[in-house]
């Protein structure tokens, strides 16, 4: 039957029947053999065909793009390929139920390439391997130069079957040894020895490896997360652990630092501890590691005459190098998530494109699926209908109203941000006032401290969801600039409220009469902190819980809350600028925000599983994290930096208390080392570094303006490749209309040179192609059927794709009878590639259109 | 740590590891996924290379892929016969180029394979009208299937010839950045 197969279900008749699907599969017989991606491809599908696969097609493409270097080959179509033409029509006639058909094919292959009735398949199939090899002997000559880590990595990148894959590693290793061993024999052992090591390191790094995966938090529930409510949700979860692993890093340094030395040093603690201390931080915790106030300004040894450990050093150090290491870190995975996520944001249009990589794979409860699904349909039908109404322009008047709400929302907002630091600031002036006097009973006392906190938290929680309300009123027109806009009033919002208090603090709190205002300014933080993760819990239980049960048992319609990735995000955003701006005067703080961070997670994971329904609207998870992390570095980080180098170089430390007591600022430790290092003439380069580059405004100056200069050179690189970028992508557009020019010009030729057997020109014009490719001998019988082939495989080369038309088909009959002679002269592997192919194109297209002139002229004349 | 002389030779694993995005344990713990799917058939001991091939219908009940609406397509592209019944090494192919590591252009190649139903290396519009049928759970009508897919190669085919290349894909993927995060599976 299957010998049967390839003639009876002769293309004769997908010539002859013209319908729809039986043109749309032939051409996808053709493809194969048409594309003149041929050398390496071809050989592909052929080697596939030995294997059992039943993909040949889909590999003929493999190459197109992952080529290591194309080669401009002509491997003539054979009764091989023509063979599989039936099946493949077949198979794909049936994509969807062809388990039988692929069945028959795959065992029908090996069939035709090594049956010796086929003596002209075999002859071909020989042809094909040695092609292949030649091939892959390249590829592995070329991966065998390569270190082995890039190897490895250009293994892992190949699209192809894991066999396959193995088969080219083990070659390329045995290339290696094979190339190792001749080159020196007589160091044989040495090479070895060298072996060994390269391994057992790579073993080593492998190890390392797994042991950091291993410890990545989580791995099990971000997977149940993001199988529920996907990336969009997940990114929240993900942002979460990674400021956690932030916060382990810095509590690790600061403990092992700065808290550690102290324990030796401590002295005993005489305050009572009631409870109230947890909220407050104030009373037991004051004398304790905690605390700015607590740490010694005293050299700790151990051992009498050993070396010491100086604790003010070591304080400003450690914050010091803690904060330069959270620097580059920021900036790496800031620069990182720019480049992934905002390649190109204004070249495209549209957004129908995204629709086949909106796909969540991420997804997979049912549940899930089902939503997911039923969202995406709302979605196409409101982008659809969007589209429609686009066209719409609202008049002048309808404008001006825009507009108007617009500005009016802003000025609310910013109204109500700013009527919240007023009102943050005098309680805050309150607040030390209350400090200060200290009448009332102690827990009194305690307890009116935390007014400012709550107040803080409270203002921190509602006025977002007025702000949100001030979004039902503006309708903005793309669902994107309002989660922008949005987000943006809630920066404004978070961050001068902090400013405020940061303003509180360095002017108002450090030149009061109090006995140690650093550990007053640390306690507040820690206050302001604890009560925040309250209001966040509060917040999910209210937010969510409380809102689900009203949702589903009292207001049907308003449904199961969404959960809310934004506001949350901020929220952490909030807490970890906090965070870091109480590391200076709080040391500690990390490790509670460590331990606050975890129980967050657990709670906002049950209480999104118990609570809440995945988001409805798109929301670009990528670009969303990339400006979270942007807007972590931007106004957080470097605010915080700002605030800390005021600190350290402008503030007086209090007099009483702390690791720097009685200096006149924080910075005076240090120049007070460098003048005890010029005793000691090692340490010289110390002090230059010090005096030279730190010291030195010039340093600085000529390095602000190198960095200038190289971010404007940068810059203007930019601008040239956007143009660059404009230019290429005008060029793909014209290639595609030439080929679409092309190919219709070719079908006219065709008709007519069928329609009357002059082929006089067609012979001459292609003479120079077909004689490049084509066995002598071939010619004749070919000639007037091949012709457009010819032209249209150096066209595949250059735009890939082609759009098949019947009369191409007929040429198959004659091809099955075709036999080359030589394998070698067939595919005469001269080097054309590309140019080539090019060269071709133009001709062909230059001889087009003198044609038409000709044609015009004609026309005219008569 | 036992296991693993047991289950797979050391060169074994090695090539494992250097033809996948995959650690030590990763490729272990994908070993018992597969093997989980049919205890009875996958031998616990692998350095003989045993030719087992798992069903397309155990594959598919993973619940990774269980309700995956292109569970189909995935086994089909990725197992070498085609028809979704896989080794063990289209297994962690599969999951290879699913995973974390990808980088984005094998990402797009195989997800170019997975919405090229008729496997003609092209996405056409019978494709993309598949595609969008699976996506939305058939509930949009045909009209407005065909107008969404003709605003999608209208989009993203760049060279005018009424499909998508491998090539429009690529282009259009740049432009996605969440398809590096969505087109993965964790496991």
């Amino acid at each position: 039957m299957f010998r049967q197969n390839p003639y009876d279900s002769s293309p004769y008749d997908s010539y002859t029947d013209h319908d729809g699907r039986e043109q749309r599969q032939n051409y996808s017989v053709d493809i194969p053999m048409a594309t003149m991606q041929p050398g390496l491809e071809v050989s592909q599908s052929a080697k596939r065909w030995g294997t059992p696969n039943a993909n040949p097609y889909g590999n003929t493409h493999i190459n197109h793009s992952f080529e290591y270097e194309p080669e401009f080959m002509y491997t003539p179509p054979s009764t091989l390929s023509t063979v599989d033409g039936p099946f493949a029509r077949r198979s794909s006639d049936a994509s969807e139920a062809s388990i039988v058909q692929r069945r028959n094919r795959q065992r029908a292959d090996p069939v035709f390439t090594t049956s010796s009735d086929f003596d002209r398949t075999d002859a071909n199939a020989a042809a094909y391997n040695e092609n292949k090899e030649s091939q892959e002997e390249k590829i592995i000559r070329n991966l065998a130069s390569m270190t082995t880590r890039e190897r490895i990595k250009a293994i892992q990148k190949m699209p192809k079957t894991m066999k396959e894959k193995r088969e080219i590693r083990n070659k390329v290793l045995m290339e290696k040894t094979r190339k190792s061993v001749s080159y020196s024999t007589e160091i044989h052992c040495c090479t070895q020895c060298m072996y060994k090591i390269a391994l057992s390191y790579r073993r080593f790094r492998n190890g390392l490896s797994e042991l950091f995966q291993s410890l990545q938090l989580w791995q099990k529930t971000l997977k149940i997360i993001g199988g529920k409510f996907g990336t969009s949700v997940l990114s929240y979860f993900v942002f979460l652990t990674w400021l956690l692993t932030f916060n382990i890093f810095s509590f690790l340094v600061n403990f092992s630092f700065i808290t550690i030395p102290q324990f030796i040093a401590a002295g005993s603690n005489n305050l009572s501890f009631t409870g109230l201390e947890l909220l407050t931080g104030a009373g037991y915790f004051q004398q304790t590691v905690l605390y700015y106030g607590f740490y010694t300004n005293s050299t700790i040894t151990k051992i009498e005459n050993s070396t010491s450990y100086d604790m003010q050093l070591a304080y400003i150090f450690t914050i010091g190098i803690y904060f330069v290491i959270c620097f580059f870190s920021l900036v790496y995975s800031m620069a990182k998530s720019f480049r992934n996520n905002f390649v190109n944001p204004h070249t495209y249009s549209g957004n129908a494109g995204k629709l086949l990589c909106i796909w969540d794979f991420n997804i997979t409860n049912e549940k899930a699926v089902r939503l997911k699904q039923k969202n995406l349909s709302t979605q196409i039908k409101e982008a659809l209908s969007e589209g429609k109404s686009e066209d719409l322009n609202l008049s002048l008047k309808q404008r001006m109203v825009h507009i108007a709400i617009h500005l009016a929302a802003w000025i609310f907002s910013l109204g109500t941000t700013a009527v919240c630091c007023t009102c943050v600031y005098y309680l805050s002036i309150n607040n030390l006032k209350l400090f200060m006097k200290g009448d009332g009973t102690e827990l009194e006392n305690q307890a009116a401290t935390l007014v400012l906190p709550i107040v803080v938290s409270l203002l921190n929680l509602l006025t977002p969801f007025i702000f949100s309300l001030l979004e039902l009123l503006e309708k903005f027109q793309y669902p994107r600039n309002q989660i922008y806009v949005t987000i943006t009033r809630n920066v404004i919002l978070k961050m001068s409220i902090i400013g405020i208090l940061c303003y509180y603090w360095l002017n108002i709190v450090a030149i009061s009469a109090t006995e140690c205002w650093e550990t007053l300014v640390g306690q507040d933080i820690y206050r302001l902190v604890v009560v925040d993760f309250l209001f966040c819990l509060l917040g999910s239980f209210f937010g969510e819980f409380v809102r689900r049960i009203i949702g589903t048992k009292c207001l049907k319609n308003l449904g199961v809350p969404e959960f809310d990735i934004a506001r949350n995000v901020l929220g952490l955003i909030y807490v970890q600028t906090l965070t870091w701006i109480g590391i200076f005067f709080s040391p500690l703080l990390p490790a509670i925000q460590m331990i606050f961070f975890f129980i967050i997670f657990y709670v906002k994971k049950v209480s999104l599983m118990m609570n809440c329904q995945p988001p409805r609207k798109v929301w670009r998870a990528s670009q969303m994290t990339t400006l979270f992390i942007f807007l972590l570095f931007f106004p957080s980080f470097t605010g915080v930096l700002s605030v800390v180098a005021i600190t350290i170089w402008r503030l007086n430390p209090s007099e009483k208390c702390g690791p720097f007591r009685g200096l006149s600022s924080i910075f005076d430790a240090v120049s007070r080392w460098i003048d005890v290092l010029t005793n000691y003439p090692r340490s010289a380069w110390v002090v230059w570094i010090y005096h030279n580059l730190i010291e030195s405004v010039h340093f600085f100056f000529i390095l602000t303006v190198i960095i200038i200069i190289i971010t404007y050179l940068y810059w203007q690189i930019i601008e040239g490749r956007k143009i660059m970028v404009r230019l290429l992508h005008e060029q793909i557009i014209n290639e595609g209309k030439d080929k679409m020019f092309l190919l219709e010009k070719l079908r006219a030729l065709q008709t007519s040179t069928r329609d009357t057997p002059a082929r006089k020109g067609a012979s001459q014009q292609f003479s120079t192609t077909s004689s490049l490719y084509q066995p002598p001998g071939q010619l004749d019988q070919q000639r007037h059927l091949s012709m457009p082939n010819y032209l249209e495989r150096p066209l595949e080369k250059n735009k890939s794709t082609f759009s098949a038309t019947p009369p191409y088909t007929a040429d198959f009959p004659e091809r099955s009878g075709f036999l080359p002679g030589d394998p070698q002269r067939q595919h005469p592997s001269t080097k054309p590639g590309v140019s080539e192919a090019l060269a071709l194109a133009m001709r062909a297209r230059q001889q087009a259109e003198r044609e038409m002139e000709d044609e015009d002229e004609e026309d005219f004349r008569s | 740590m036992g296991n693993k002389q047991t289950i797979f030779t050391p060169e074994q694993l090695d090539a494992y590891q250097d033809c996948t995005f995959f650690t030590r344990k990763e490729i272990l713990r994908l070993f018992y996924r597969y093997r989980d799917l049919a205890p009875q058939l996958v031998p616990l001991d692998y350095s003989d290379k045993p030719d087992v091939m798992l069903p397309y219908e155990l594959i598919s009940s993973m619940p990774e892929l269980k309700d995956n609406p292109f569970r189909q397509r995935i086994a089909e592209v990725f197992s070498e016969d085609g028809e979704g019944n896989m080794t063990l090494d289209d297994f962690l192919d599969m999951f290879s180029v699913l995973s974390e590591m990808a980088p984005r252009d094998l990402k797009a190649y195989y997800a170019f394979k997975i919405y090229d139903f008729n496997n003609d290396d092209y996405i056409c519009k019978s494709d993309l009208e598949k595609t969008v049928n699976k996506l939305t759970r058939h509930e949009l009508t045909p009209e407005e299937v065909s107008l969404v897919c003709e605003k999608v190669i209208e989009e993203a085919d760049l060279d005018n010839d009424g499909k998508l290349s491998l090539e429009d894909f690529q282009h259009m993927i740049v432009r996605a950045p969440d398809f590096l995060s969505t087109f993965h599976i964790r496991i």
